[in-house]
């Protein structure tokens, strides 16, 4: 028994407690400690699929990093993913575990396609990109305040919503590729081609990044001011800390609740109408390689804060383009990718729980 | 003539509701036996998928179904195990470490399949046989319900006798009292000298095995082949089930049985050739899903304490 | 009620040793080199102003905590308490300030569970059994198979109590058990804790009413800033002293009160009705008036309806009927943002979980309910440099300690999160007060501090609605007392002639012919 050593022992104890603030430091320490346990379970799963960790290993960081075109595909493969993140961040911080940016995603980039194709070839570049722009942003609003709504309304879960409605969008977009806005001309299910005029315009000549990565920058600072510099955010913050003490101050819980799915939405929206005029020029069903869930993960790496979701985003992008390079030199399947994710996120956590606590030694007094 | 070819239907139909009840049925009882000791586990559409998985993996590679069957369970429950270890044990936030089981399981299941079957394109998906159908004996032979009720696979079976089996473990079992004590006020149980932890490390490790069984299932016995994210959902949806079924394992048969009954209308009616398209359908019970949890709200009696790490030291 | 002569117990032995108690929390040194005795068959006071350490001790002797060093020796030998399972199997039973119970579980198998019984299945018979014995024994009526959230709150304490009792024990311990009681009821569970005593029973009774140390126990022991003070006999000692000993300097009894007459009405309830959480009438046809320059108490156990009349009044509440008139306007109903918006603060019971958010700093909580108002909001956007200035100077003003505006408010202690939430309220220059247990939890110095403000506002004209189950605080502060009972207002008197004996015949539903009624 404890005590009872304590007594034959003549020196100290140690003891496990909790720190009672863990600084920014900490934090970080948490999120590299992760990282690098999630890089040795990479390399053992390449090991598992018969490659050589070496050559993958310096095929992947050539492929991030390795030139201005490997590192202009990174930003490219970053751009809808730091939407996300960001997208989640704000719903996140309201304590609004939204698993829905995937499905609002599809409805913004549902929106730019409508758009364009109501009145894509009647307008110039400089107003059709801007529409587009809105419409992704009012698509994925609408589609991310269903569920605000029912959670403010029925109190419906809003993890539980969110991913079902993500189902429902994907089977009526599967529904609409088969049908009315089918290309005839093509044997595939996607959309006609977007007007030239709605395309994004490169950000370098040559590359295929796109200004989408810009807006998306730019999103992030504007987030930013939204959840620290304004009353709203303030409201959302609070909410999501203690909503209880919100309310007894006059905050209204459904007002907030709404405003940021709806924002959140909005974003992720974002994400896929720029997307879309920005890459494929096409909408297809496998627009989006999960952007939405990787999303979460890059807003918890990231602390649900922007600066870090934009570290968090381009590093993901960099794994993109580096594990798509690794596959060329040595044949290991691509869904590597989300199993590392998922892993991550794991080791975040548990890393999350071991900075949370300190080791002391307690000095019995004489 | 054609009062038969509507008896047959709806036959088929009822039929049709039990198997696709099924995985529901088993993944929402253990989630009912894992928040009632006051864990709420996100990760039953991960546990359920890795099961198909694990299952088919084995299945195809020995031969052996009941091999199949057990490692998937074991794989379940292993996941299981460490959702509970995170949540009981480490007090980690259960929705966040159910989110990212469900990431790793659905991009570890995809990596597991891509590696096992990379020279298999994916036109041609590798098969096995699946289980056949117990038909009980005499009783399989009574019109219409013996072919709804006792001509069905044994996992379905076991996953009815499961409904009054809960009912009995929470409600008539010491084990029942002290879970259903953890998840409503784990404190007051806590200082009675019981080891809550453990209880509730079996409560979800259970709950996982559950959903490894139901993914099981899906491979196994109705389909027999898997394709990444088999399970399409049905692990939300039995949350969203035990929610429905106001955590009583009564009400939660009832909802397995309602979004069962819409499966099988939507391949029923895919399969009598009616002119309703098709994504409509495929969209039905996750819309239904919504409706459920829209009209459930006032009687709720979810367990206290759910999802709610406790520290027996406050400070 | 005098405490027994010391002459007429039997000479006892010692039950439990403590000897150099710690523990440290990482704010805090709850318990610094602590040591003492129990003996068999005697009640044993521990003493200390909130904060002092009773509870973290309590909570090493029955198991929920370890100590960072020091022994403990029960029945002569050395033990250790891993869990609160180790300390059950010594025999040590606990009855905690907040139950510990289930609340969707009947009484019998609240203490079935944990009880050692052999097989699967469920049987509560024998467990039935010996509660009744046992309530029988104690003059106790309890309904064992209704859900204990059933059950009133002296009911649900005597659930707590048979529950320590069950497996036969040799150490009760009672964290502040008379806190949800009537006076009279405070009584009667003494008598029953005497007759444990004189069956063998050692007893420790938690407290800081100084009365019940004095009335009660046979011995006191003193902690003060996590250190023992002194440990005697409390035939040896009296309130005086022992509150010297308790706070570290003399202790005025009384706030220095010298009451203004009040002025015209200001905050009218007529016979307000509303339901609880879990959707009974909690409040069935309250009916009062709070004047200007006053403090009208209202005095209750808990559960009466405090909290619901609190919520409708502050805004988040539903009042399901009648009517609540602000300065002769209707305010019924009216979303919380009115009710601040015309001159009504509020102080929340629960400093952490209501009044505060806790990750964000002081100076995000200080303008908390205000944070659109034109002064810190413009076009949406928060205003840094007022929202700074603004903190500055409540910090200054309020004395609140650390004194940054950047310091996350979870660093601050109980007396100083008070102090934000007063000055966030106060600072509005309310017309009329609404105050929720002020003074639970804080220490002597937060409790004179917030005694004072308090005051002064009443002195400024303000209407105080003061809600609190301590009598004493009551006493020292009102002008007029109501006393609350089953969400009704059953008596109304005088601050200055009221008795503690009738305000607690009021608490516990018996009046005394027809309730006088001084609006």
């Amino acid at each position: 028994m404890a005590v009872q050593q304590l007594r034959k022992s003549a020196g100290a104890r140690w003891k496990i407690e909790r720190r009672p603030d863990v600084s920014t430091g900490r934090q970080f320490v948490a999120i590299l400690l992760a990282l690098g346990v999630s890089f040795v379970v990479s390399a053992v799963l390449i090991a598992v699929a018969g490659a050589s960790v070496g050559r993958a290993a310096v095929a992947a960081l050539h492929g991030a990093f390795g030139d201005l075109r490997a590192i202009a595909e990174t930003l490219l493969q970053a751009t809808p993913i730091l939407f996300t993140g960001l997208a989640v961040t704000v719903a996140f911080r309201a304590r609004l575990f939204s698993i829905g940016a995937e499905g609002q995603f599809f409805a913004g980039a549902m929106g730019a396609v409508w758009v364009c194709m109501l009145v894509g070839d009647r307008l110039p570049s400089a107003v059709l990109i801007p529409l587009v722009v809105v419409a992704g942003l009012v698509g994925g609003g609408i589609w991310g305040a269903i569920p605000g709504l029912l959670k403010a309304k029925y109190d419906a879960s809003e993890i539980i919503v969110t991913v079902m409605l993500n189902f429902v969008i994907f089977f009526f977009l599967a529904f609409l590729l088969g049908d009315a806005w089918r290309d005839p001309s093509s044997f595939y299910y996607q959309t006609p081609r977007m007007p030239a005029a709605a395309q994004f315009p490169e950000l370098i000549p040559g590359m295929r990044l796109h200004w989408g990565f810009v807006l998306a920058l730019a999103c992030a600072a504007m987030v930013y001011v939204f959840l620290w510099k304004t009353a709203w955010g303030y409201e959302i913050r609070a909410v999501g800390i203690n909503a209880e003490a919100a309310r007894y101050k006059g905050i209204s819980i459904p007002k907030v609740t709404v405003v940021a799915m709806a924002v959140s939405g909005a974003i992720a929206g974002l994400a896929g109408a720029s997307e879309v005029p920005g890459l494929h020029q096409r909408l297809v069903l496998d627009l989006s390689s999960g952007f939405g869930f990787t999303g979460i993960i890059i807003a918890m790496l990231g602390r649900l804060h922007p600066l870090g979701v934009v570290p968090a985003a381009i590093l993901f992008g960099a794994s993109v383009t580096g594990i798509s390079a690794m596959q060329i030199a040595v044949n290991v399947p691509v869904a590597i990718n989300q199993a590392i994710q998922g892993v991550i996120l794991i080791f975040l956590l548990m890393a999350d729980v071991l900075v949370r606590y300190r080791v002391r030694r307690t000095n019995p007094r004489v | 003539m054609s009062s038969l070819w509507e008896a047959a239907f709806i036959t088929s139909l009822l039929a049709g509701m039990l198997r696709m009840a099924t995985p529901i049925l088993f993944a929402a009882l253990g989630e009912l036996i894992a928040e009632r000791a006051g864990i709420l586990n996100l990760g039953v559409e991960g546990m359920m998928l890795t099961g198909a998985l694990t299952g088919f993996l084995v299945a195809h590679a020995t031969g052996s179904l009941w091999l199949g069957t057990v490692s998937a369970l074991a794989t379940g429950g292993l996941l299981g195990l460490f959702m509970a270890f995170m949540a009981a044990q480490l007090k980690v936030d259960q929705i966040l470490v159910g989110l990212a089981l469900n990431l790793l399981a659905v991009g570890g299941t995809t990596y597991a399949y891509r590696l096992a079957f990379k020279d298999v394109g994916a036109k041609n998906p590798s098969t096995i046989a699946t289980f056949e159908t117990l038909n009980i004996p005499l009783l399989s032979k009574i019109p219409f319900i013996g072919e709804v009720l006792f001509s069905q696979h044994l996992l379905t079976y076991i996953a009815l006798v499961l409904v009054p089996a809960t009912y009995f473990l929470l409600y008539r079992t010491k084990y029942g009292l002290e879970l259903r004590g953890i998840g409503d006020n784990p404190r007051a149980v806590d200082m009675r000298g019981i080891n809550n932890i453990r209880r509730q490390v079996l409560a979800v490790t259970f709950g996982g095995m559950m959903a490894g069984l139901g993914g099981a299932f899906l491979t196994l016995a109705a389909t027999g082949l898997f394709v990444p994210e088999v399970s399409a959902g049905r692990g939300w949806i039995a949350i969203a089930v035990v929610i429905f079924g106001n955590w009583r394992p009564q009400w939660i048969l009832i909802g397995a049985l309602l979004f069962g009954l819409v499966e099988s209308i939507q391949l029923s009616l895919q399969a009598v050739g009616v002119k309703v398209a098709h994504e409509f359908l495929l969209g039905l019970p996750y819309l239904l899903t919504i409706v459920a949890l829209v009209f459930n709200r006032s009687r709720s009696q979810s367990p206290l304490a759910l999802g709610i790490p406790y520290h027996r030291e406050s400070r | 009620m005098a405490a027994n002569a010391p002459s007429s117990r039997p000479h006892q032995e010692i039950l439990l040793k403590v000897e150099n108690i710690t523990k440290r929390y990482p704010l805090v040194l709850a318990n610094d080199n602590i040591s003492f005795e129990i003996r068999r068959g005697e009640i044993c006071s521990l003493l200390g102003e909130n904060g002092a350490g009773k509870s973290t001790l309590a909570e090493i002797l029955c198991g929920a905590c370890r100590p960072d060093s020091g022994t403990i020796s029960f029945g002569g030998k050395p033990t250790a308490f891993a869990s609160p399972r180790d300390a059950i199997a010594a025999g040590v039973g606990m009855v905690h300030q907040h139950f510990t119970l289930v609340p969707t579980l009947s009484a019998v198998e609240n203490i079935f569970i944990g009880t050692k019984s052999t097989g699967i299945l469920l049987d509560l018979k024998p467990t039935t059994r010996r509660l009744e014995e046992l309530c029988a024994a104690y003059e106790v009526e309890l309904d064992l198979h209704a859900k204990v959230s059933q059950l009133s709150v002296d009911k649900q304490q005597w659930v707590e109590i048979l529950k320590a009792l069950f497996g036969g024990i040799q150490l009760l311990i009672l964290d502040e058990p008379t806190a949800a009681l009537t006076p009279q009821e405070s009584r009667k569970l003494y008598a029953n804790l005497q007759k444990m005593r004189s069956e063998g029973l050692s007893i420790i009774c938690i407290t800081h009413k100084l009365e019940e140390v004095i009335d009660a126990s046979d011995r006191v022991i003193v902690l003060r800033n996590g250190k023992l003070v002194d440990a005697i006999e409390t035939a040896a000692t009296n309130k005086e002293a022992l509150a010297r000993m308790m706070v570290g300097r003399d202790v005025m009894f009384r706030v220095d009160n010298k009451r203004k007459e009040p002025g015209e009405a200001l905050l009218e309830v007529d016979d307000l009705t509303a339901y609880n959480d879990r959707g009974h009438a909690a409040l069935r046809g309250v009916s009062f008036t709070v004047r200007r320059g006053e403090v009208l108490a209202v005095a209750g156990v808990s559960g009466n309806g405090q909290k619901e009349l609190f919520d409708v009044l502050v805004g988040v509440r539903q009042a399901a009927g009648g009517r609540i008139a602000l300065d002769r306007k209707d305010i019924t109903n009216r979303p919380t943002t009115f009710s601040r918006g015309h001159g009504i603060g509020s102080i929340p019971a629960d400093r952490i979980h209501q009044g505060l958010v806790m990750d964000f700093r002081v100076d995000e909580n200080l303008i908390l309910g205000r944070h659109w108002d034109s002064r810190f909001t413009r076009w949406s956007f928060l205003s840094q440099g007022k929202i700074a200035a603004f903190a500055e100077t409540m910090i200054r003003d309020y004395e609140i300690v650390p004194p940054s505006a950047s310091q996350a408010v979870r660093a601050l202690s109980g007396g100083n999160l008070q102090k934000v939430i007063i000055a966030r309220e106060l600072s509005q220059e309310p017309k009329c007060l609404l105050v929720n247990q002020p003074t639970r939890g804080l220490d002597v110095g937060a409790t004179e501090y917030a005694h004072r403000r308090l005051l002064q506002e009443r002195d400024r004209g303000a209407g105080i609605l003061l809600i609190s189950e301590d009598l004493a605080e009551i006493l020292s502060l009102a002008t007029r007392i109501a006393v609350i009972f089953r969400g009704q207002i059953v008596g109304m008197m005088d601050g200055g002639e009221a008795s503690i004996d009738e305000i607690g015949l009021l608490m516990a539903g018996i009046h005394r012919g027809a309730p006088r009624r001084l609006q």
